[in-house]
């Protein structure tokens, strides 16, 4: 194909960042690119809602504090049909977040990646290029 | 510790999927069309099965996810169909940039954008059997034609008004966002990113359009009746069926000047049409007349493939914890600016 890759990869990124109707929301409304959070605790609540799926969690800071954070997901609808249930994330479970936080400073922020304590990305089947084999 | 939530080759697909929803970023947004004289003409070989009625039996559910964009891409110029390489390289290219895992760009508002994940996406992973460049059927350029001046004009009045008042209060957001309408559940429906299932279900006297992305059943009258008079607009715009031979045909009108489809007025007239063609596949046309907004009229077609139900709930407005953000975020930034 003659068309580059880079040409692609720009009006990739021209129309993530113009047509936020693909996320049903403009998530570059809500979250802020200049904070990003790295959040790790446990799962306190599942809510596979639509439009969008919110996982609560409580993250311990380094004085033992818990403070809840939002973290947003997806339309739940694709997981459901891919076998996915609320049993999936039991309440207890140990996670990890990368994510953007919320502009208003809010304890909320987008699931960018969410990680079992072993390592495994959860909703992610080894097409992260970040991920390791057999992880 | 909580077992990993899908078995591994299932996610491999899964990602494959995800991957394809890459492919519609590339392109403006999707939607088919067709004419009678193109490529995707229904095969006459095939009979479909008969409701009790008589009716050519349409009833399942659907999917329109597919990787073939809406409109040729620019740099393909007069090439209508891919090769069956150029096919391979295309999905392919279009799988990678969609893939919501990539990590590149970083503290941008692209990745931002990426939002979750590629496990929660679901473009489809193939283009369309004749490997056209577009489902834009017609005009032969593969592109929506032209807008007129008076559709300019109202497209950057829109734009105007969102540049100066973005998120007052969630009357200025997108429909989508505020929960009252989904572009790609039409009509006319498109191929979108997630959620591109549709349920039919038939009487002898309605056609019932249920569509996975949002909450609206479109029930379409069957029974000859004259569509609402012309000062009732509605949300999906007033539709009414009839059948030609073994294909539905739906007229619908009635729009409102708030659900633009690539530029289209209140005053579009659409028609649908609904073709059994095979065992698994329910061709889905339509044509967009509307001079008052493009060049000409365009069409397009979505073979939509028989897939797995049910349909699952999309309960929208009770779980939209999205808007209360997005307004949150508006004033934490006009109180930054003031300060």
């Amino acid at each position: 194909m003659r068309t580059s890759v880079a040409v692609y990869l720009g009006i990739a990124g021209l129309l993530m960042a113009a047509a936020p109707a693909w996320a049903h929301h403009a998530f570059a409304a809500e979250f802020d690119a200049q904070k990003p959070v790295k959040l790790k605790g446990t799962v306190a609540k599942v809510e596979f809602i639509n439009p969008h799926s919110w996982i609560h969690m409580d993250v311990k800071d380094a004085d033992g504090k818990i403070t809840r954070w939002m973290v947003e997901g997806g339309s739940p609808n694709a997981l459901f049909r891919r076998g996915v249930t609320k049993d999936a994330l039991p309440l207890g479970t140990e996670i990890s977040v990368d994510g953007y936080q919320a502009k208003d400073g809010s304890n909320r922020a987008n699931g960018r990646d969410i990680t079992l304590a072993d390592g495994r990305k959860l909703f992610v089947g080894g097409s992260n290029p970040d991920e390791q084999p057999g992880k | 510790m909580p077992q990993p939530v899908v078995a591994r080759p299932l996610l491999r697909a899964l990602n494959l999927l995800a991957a394809a929803m890459v492919a519609a970023l590339l392109i403006p947004r999707p939607a088919i069309s067709q004419t009678a004289k193109t490529k995707a003409a229904p095969a006459k070989s095939y009979t479909a099965p008969r409701t009790p009625d008589g009716q050519p039996d349409m009833q399942g559910v659907w999917s329109n996810a597919i990787l073939t964009p809406l409109e040729r891409p620019a740099d393909l110029k007069d090439k209508a169909f891919f090769t069956p390489e150029e096919a391979a390289a295309y999905i392919k290219r279009t799988i990678e940039q969609g893939n919501k895992d990539r990590r590149d760009g970083s503290g941008t508002e692209t990745d931002v954008s990426r939002a979750y994940n590629d496990f929660w996406w679901d473009r489809g992973t193939s283009i369309v059997k004749t490997l056209r460049t577009s489902l834009i059927t017609d005009p032969p350029d593969g592109r929506v034609p032209a807008l007129t001046p008076a559709a300019q004009k109202r497209a950057a009045e829109v734009r105007e008004a969102r540049r100066l008042h973005p998120a007052d209060g969630p009357e200025d957001r997108p429909l989508p966002e505020r929960c009252i309408v989904l572009n790609s559940a039409g009509p006319p429906m498109s191929p979108s990113a997630y959620n591109n299932n549709y349920q039919v279900v038939q009487t002898a006297k309605t056609f019932v359009v249920l569509n996975e992305m949002i909450h609206d059943a479109r029930v379409i009258p069957l029974d000859g009746s004259p569509h609402v008079p012309s000062s009732i607009r509605l949300w999906m715009g007033d539709s009414r069926g009839r059948w030609e031979g073994d294909t539905l045909v739906v007229d619908t009108t009635n729009f409102t000047s708030q659900t633009p489809f690539r530029g289209s007025g209140e005053n579009m007239h659409l028609t649908e049409r609904f073709t059994r063609t095979d065992s698994e596949t329910l061709l889905y046309q339509y044509t967009v007349d509307d001079p008052e907004s493009f060049a000409r009229p365009w069409s397009a077609a979505i073979p939509s493939l028989r897939t797995t139900g049910p349909i699952l709930e999309y309960a929208c407005n009770e779980g939209n914890y999205g808007m209360e953000g997005l307004l949150s975020a508006a004033r934490f930034e006009e109180k930054k600016k003031s300060k």
